[in-house]
């Protein structure tokens, strides 16, 4: 059997940077998927579709990111919510 | 929270939640009130730090090398992600946000007015804060400090030579 492996973040003596990677983490996966729903717009997706690719309901989608977006390009004509589903 | 804060000091805070969400961070943490002293305060406490190179710019900059490193730390390449995502790529939180004081920030505004008492002094100033921050010993604001090669020692003999200098 292989030898037993731990992934060790920061060391065993030092959890704080294990934890700080964490935090370091999310926060850059916050702004990633931000950057990254923007590009999907920017490039003519659909609430839907960005919602289907993500994983997420539409209208998680939407009330995380559209006000932030369309607020950022206000000549674009507001992107149709769907039939409410 | 703020009695007996400054107008300065006040301001101080208020640039400090501007910076934490700029920075996405999910709460105000005692790096950003150091920030926010960076920015707003043009007395002792921002004097002691510029005198000692400690700038607003260079404390973004070594804030943000922080976060690389802990993400180096894990494998991941933060300029990499940020190239990736192109140029919409920003860390601010979304407007309208509301986010907490961390218990470290929380903390140093305690031992502010607790400074401000032992110095007898009758009104809440950066410098308090800044003296508050400094007291979490092992803090993210101490080790960004740290990094910039200043230990809380020499930022409180400094501060406490441009007092006595009446500045």
């Amino acid at each position: 059997m292989d030898e037993k492996t731990r992934t060790r973040v920061g060391g065993a003596d030092d959890p704080r940077e294990g934890l700080e990677a964490v935090v370091a983490l999310r926060r850059t996966l916050e702004a990633l998927e931000a950057a990254q729903v923007e590009n999907a717009f920017i490039a003519g997706w659909t609430w839907a579709r960005i919602a289907e690719v993500l994983g997420v309901s539409k209208q998680a989608v939407h009330k995380k990111h559209a006000k932030r977006i369309q607020a950022r390009y206000p000549g674009e004509p507001p992107v149709k919510g769907g039939r409410g589903q | 929270m703020f009695a007996r804060f400054t107008d300065g000091s006040r301001e101080c805070v208020e640039a400090a939640f501007e910076e934490a969400r700029r920075l996405g961070h999910d709460s105000l943490g005692d790096e950003d009130l150091l920030l926010g002293i960076l920015r707003a305060d043009d007395g002792i406490a921002g004097d002691a730090l510029s005198s000692l190179g400690v700038t607003f710019e260079a404390a973004c900059e070594e804030s943000e090398a922080m976060l690389s490193d802990a993400l180096a730390s894990i494998g991941i390449s933060f300029e990499e992600v940020r190239r990736e995502a192109g140029e919409v790529f920003d860390m601010r939180l979304p407007a309208g946000r509301r986010i907490p004081y961390s218990s470290l920030a929380k903390n140093a505004l305690v031992r502010a007015r607790r400074e401000m008492r032992s110095m007898g002094d009758n009104h809440l100033g950066a410098e308090h804060v800044l003296l508050g921050i400094l007291d979490n010993e092992d803090g993210p604001a101490v080790r960004l400090l740290a990094r910039m090669g200043v230990s809380p020692g020499k930022l409180e003999d400094r501060m406490l030579e441009l007092r006595r200098n009446g500045r």
